[in-house]
């Protein structure tokens, strides 16, 4: 049925159960996804899909029930089943749902998302230009554009009814590159607002590039490396990393830095930042999951641990506002924290420079297996990366089949230099290139 | 849906095609937390959704709404057909819907939905208060119940119209030890393609959380291991990660069929050393890679991968298997009606071999026993593999000294394989979630113990 005459019956039916309190908020995503390889659209896709998760309140607890079906058998079932577990749920917690009365921030969130046939044509664009680039470069993978426009809508009993809408395009392609006997794949990916910002050839040629960069790469010998990290790494690190900083997770004792707020946890050169509201954020809304607007918060300023990421339920045990940071890992999910557009701020020096003060040691730019080789409590490493070695202050050769660990809340601390070039490599979470100092690597 | 998939299927080769498929799925799903011995949250899901695929030549389109009535799929399935565009239109007469002969599903001796969640919950406490009881160390505990049934109705152009459903249970635990100085977690996650009756029989939720919490604890004490190239000692269970990450991915059409595994090709050829045989079976009852029919109809198979180290098969889905020339053997899998299926493992394991555990370590010289493994990832393109180690002792001339924490194995595909020179005689399978490109995925690794002669091995303790 009609979304809006569901929320009326359901919204009624969660009065007439009792309930305290009540929230539905809901997703309806449009989503295109093409991928080409040989210069044919190998998978072709369009969807149009719509998740609400209702919220409820009963014994001052809080519990859930989420639903992709809008028939009157879902408005019954979800009444019984967001009951049934605000019943079972044994945190006591003092649990608030928002009225959201206040004007949120104006933000430019929508973009054109392209007509179909343009993005079939910029994917076979990727194609040729990665192929066209080197003739080293004779496959390609995951060659795939994506685009979409997703609106979150909240309503609630206590009168907050409010949404945005925020469109997306994103491309990416593996190609892979040989020569004798050695085979590199490479790695490109774009991500912005539209489809406009996608630009095939730049894809394309940052791809193959990477690719052949690669060739003929061999492990260095085990030992201490003094070691630059690539913003792509970077912020594959930090997004492994970034739990810590949840107020959830520091009051759960899930978190290194519980009872270091004003302490320093990072070298001096260090300012990592969550704002929801960067002009350019793929992250940015002018509300969280709760409704409650956002803002920019500077988590670690100089060194200094400043604040924790909030929700309205971690920032009233705390005693402090919410930052803002209210998340759901898809819509279906309970609320919790994530950092929104989370990045370290850019330094003073080009990564050229920074190279030549580094003299001798590795630039990691990729590393692999975060799920698996990280633990993102403890901050413990130890990762399959690749990059280059440096000699002299500059590039000398590919580097291959090495592990890099160490710790990550002690590398923070250690951090010699941070780079002036700030980048978004996969849209949310940034990075400068960052001299972390020493770390262990393994190798032949 | 019966009576309007044939119109639908017809809607979606409106516009040429030579293959269309509708698949439709109901699912429920509760997931309940435990944190610290207290009922964190619950959550009750339905996920409710149908994706349609046409396939020209040898590319698909697939488009995927909520919508399921009558309307709603031929809304979808004109969708799909605008982006088809033959030229060339060949109007297809679909046959009638035939429903194929299949073997009895799997016993759900007690379907999820019919058990009352404060039961479920219960298992969750059994576990956590085993954890605590190891240590005083143990300051966490997190443990997750989950259950989904998933009901399926696949059918195609080809006239085949299956309808199925799938009943999974798994319980997680994550304990995590801590001195005040450091913290070490590890976890246990046992699963089955079975109802509640998963506790009866084959999982005990004290255990479960026991041996979580035992090797947190232990990992706490131990030092770092130190970083070389040495011989490696993998345990049986989730030491089948190797397998699964090393070369499971790259035998996959959906990299084969581009020629982007470094397999391509080399059917019938020796890939790996004598001693290793490997399977891939959807086929095994109520375990949890398991299904009667893959995600696209296809009765599941028992597949031999590796036999005595020559390559015997990939695992074929329908598309890449057009595309391959090759027919589908039961692997096309997806997470849910949002995703296009593709190739994917379902229970992967190397098959026992012939020696002895005990004396595979008394003979290794010095090197690394991996117990337990963590997760890990491969580029299929080169081979590219790594893994944790969560459990890692060091191995001294042939007697393990002392338990090492941070450990990771790195390597390729192609050369960790023919460095196999040990398969144990017991091969034992452990569960987790594959991520690929048609979604996360339950999958058993498996294998007995075996001995690799040299792998790298990541750690940070200082020479």
């Amino acid at each position: 049925m009609d979304l809006n005459i569901f929320l009326d019956k359901l919204f009624a039916a969660a009065e007439q159960a009792g309930l305290e309190a009540a929230e539905a908020y809901m997703i309806e995503d449009e989503s295109f996804r093409a991928m080409a390889t040989n210069q044919e659209i190998t998978q072709y896709s369009s969807n149009l899909t719509k998740g609400l998760s209702f919220r409820v309140k009963a014994d001052g607890k809080i519990g859930y029930a989420s639903t992709e079906a809008f028939d009157e058998e879902a408005i019954g079932w979800l009444i019984r089943s967001a009951r049934d577990s605000a019943v079972l749920c044994e945190d006591t917690s003092e649990q608030f749902l928002y009225d959201g009365r206040e004007k949120n921030p104006a933000l430019a969130l929508e973009d054109e998302v392209g007509e179909s046939d343009e993005k079939l044509q910029f994917v076979l664009d990727v194609e040729k230009t990665t192929k066209g680039y080197d003739a080293r470069v004779q496959k390609v993978g995951y060659n795939t554009v994506i685009t979409g426009r997703e609106s979150v809508r909240i309503v609630n009993t206590f009168g907050m009814d409010k949404q945005y809408t925020a469109t997306y395009g994103a491309a990416y392609i593996m190609p892979v590159a040989s020569e004798g006997d050695s085979t590199a794949s490479g790695f490109a990916f774009q991500i912005g607002r539209g489809f406009k910002v996608l630009d095939a050839e730049k894809l394309g040629t940052e791809a193959a590039e990477d690719a052949v960069s690669m060739l003929h790469a061999s492990p260095v010998a085990s030992g201490q490396y003094r070691v630059m990290i690539h913003p792509r790494a970077m912020t594959d690190l930090l997004e492994t990393f970034a739990p810590a900083f949840s107020a959830e997770n520091v009051q759960k004792d899930l978190s290194v830095y519980k009872g270091k707020l004003g302490e320093a946890v990072a070298a001096p050169c260090v300012t990592l930042t969550d704002d929801s509201l960067r002009a350019d954020g793929l992250a940015s809304r002018p509300f969280d999951a709760e409704g409650v607007p956002g803002g920019t918060h500077a988590v670690i300023q100089n060194g200094t641990l400043k604040t924790f990421l909030h929700n309205l339920k971690t920032a009233h045990i705390d005693g402090v506002q919410s930052t803002g940071n209210a998340s759901k890992a898809s819509y279906s999910a309970p609320i919790r924290v994530a950092p929104t557009n989370f990045y370290i701020e850019a330094g003073e020096a080009g990564p050229e420079q920074m190279m030549r003060e580094i003299g001798d040691g590795l630039l990691i730019k990729e590393v692999d297996g975060l799920h698996a080789g990280a633990d993102s409590v403890s901050g413990d490493f130890s990762l399959l990366s690749k990059g280059f070695l440096i000699k002299n202050g500059t590039i000398e050769r590919p580097v291959e089949q090495i592990t890099i660990a160490g710790n990550f809340f002690e590398m923070l601390k250690a951090v010699v230099a941070v780079g002036s070039d700030l980048t978004f490599p996969q849209g949310t979470f940034g990075s400068p290139s960052v001299d972390v100092g020493k770390l262990s690597v393994a190798g032949k | 849906m019966k009576d309007f998939a044939q119109e639908v299927l017809g809607a979606a080769l409106a516009c040429g095609g030579d293959f269309a498929e509708i698949f439709w799925e109901d699912t429920r799903a509760s997931r309940m937390q435990l944190l610290n011995s207290q009922a964190e949250s619950i959550n009750f899901s339905r996920l409710h959704g149908a994706g349609i695929r046409v396939f020209v030549g040898l590319n698909a389109v697939y488009a995927y709404t909520n919508e399921t009535d009558r309307e709603g799929l031929l809304r979808c399935a004109a969708q799909v057909a605008s982006a088809v565009r033959e030229q060339k239109k060949t109007v297809l007469t679909l046959p009638p819907f035939v429903s194929p002969q299949l073997p009895p599903p799997d016993r759900i001796a007690m379907p999820p939905s019919g058990v009352e969640s404060k039961r479920k919950l219960d298992i969750l406490r059994a576990a956590d208060s085993a954890a605590r009881a190891v240590s005083a160390d143990i300051k966490q505990v997190n443990c997750v119940f989950a259950d989904i049934e998933q009901d399926v109705i696949i059918c195609n152009s080809e006239g085949l119209y299956v309808e199925d459903s799938r009943t999974r249970t798994r319980m997680a635990c994550a304990a995590m030890a801590d001195n005040g100085k450091e913290k070490q977690q590890a976890s246990d996650n046992p699963g089955a393609s079975m109802g509640f009756e998963l506790f009866d029989s084959r999982v005990d939720p004290a255990a479960t959380g026991k041996k979580a919490a035992t090797t947190a604890h232990l990992m706490l004490h131990a030092p770092e291991c130190p970083a070389g190239v040495m011989p490696v000692v993998i345990d049986g269970g989730f030491g089948g990660v190797i397998f699964h990450e090393a070369c499971g991915h790259s035998l996959e059409a959906t990299s084969v069929a581009f020629g982007l595994s470094e397999f391509t090709g080399k059917l019938g050829q020796k890939i790996a050393a004598d001693c290793v045989t490997a399977i891939d079976d959807g086929t095994m009852p109520n375990e949890w890679g398991s299904t009667r029919v893959d995600d696209e109809g296809t009765p599941t198979t028992c597949l031999t991968l590796i036999e005595n180290g020559i390559l015997k098969n990939y695992m074929i889905d329908k598309l890449n298997g057009k595309r391959m020339g090759m027919p589908s053997t039961g692997s096309g899998r997806r997470q849910s009606y949002t995703y296009a299926p593709t190739s994917r493992m379902r229970n992967t394991y190397i098959a026992p071999g012939n020696d002895d555990d005990a004396a595979m370590i008394r003979t290794m010289g010095d090197g690394l026993y991996a117990k337990k493994m963590g997760g890990g990832s491969v580029n299929p393109a080169t081979g590219e593999f790594n893994f944790a180690v969560s459990e890692g002792y060091l191995v001294k001339d042939g007697k393990i000294t002392t338990p090492v924490r941070g450990a990771s194995l790195i390597g390729k595909g192609s050369g960790v394989l023919v460095n196999i020179d040990r398969v144990g005689k017991t091969m034992t399978m452990d569960q987790g979630m594959c991520g690929s490109i048609s979604g996360s995925i339950p999958a058993n690794v498996g294998q007995p113990m075996i001995r690799v002669k040299q792998m790298t091995v990541g750690g940070r303790a200082k020479e």
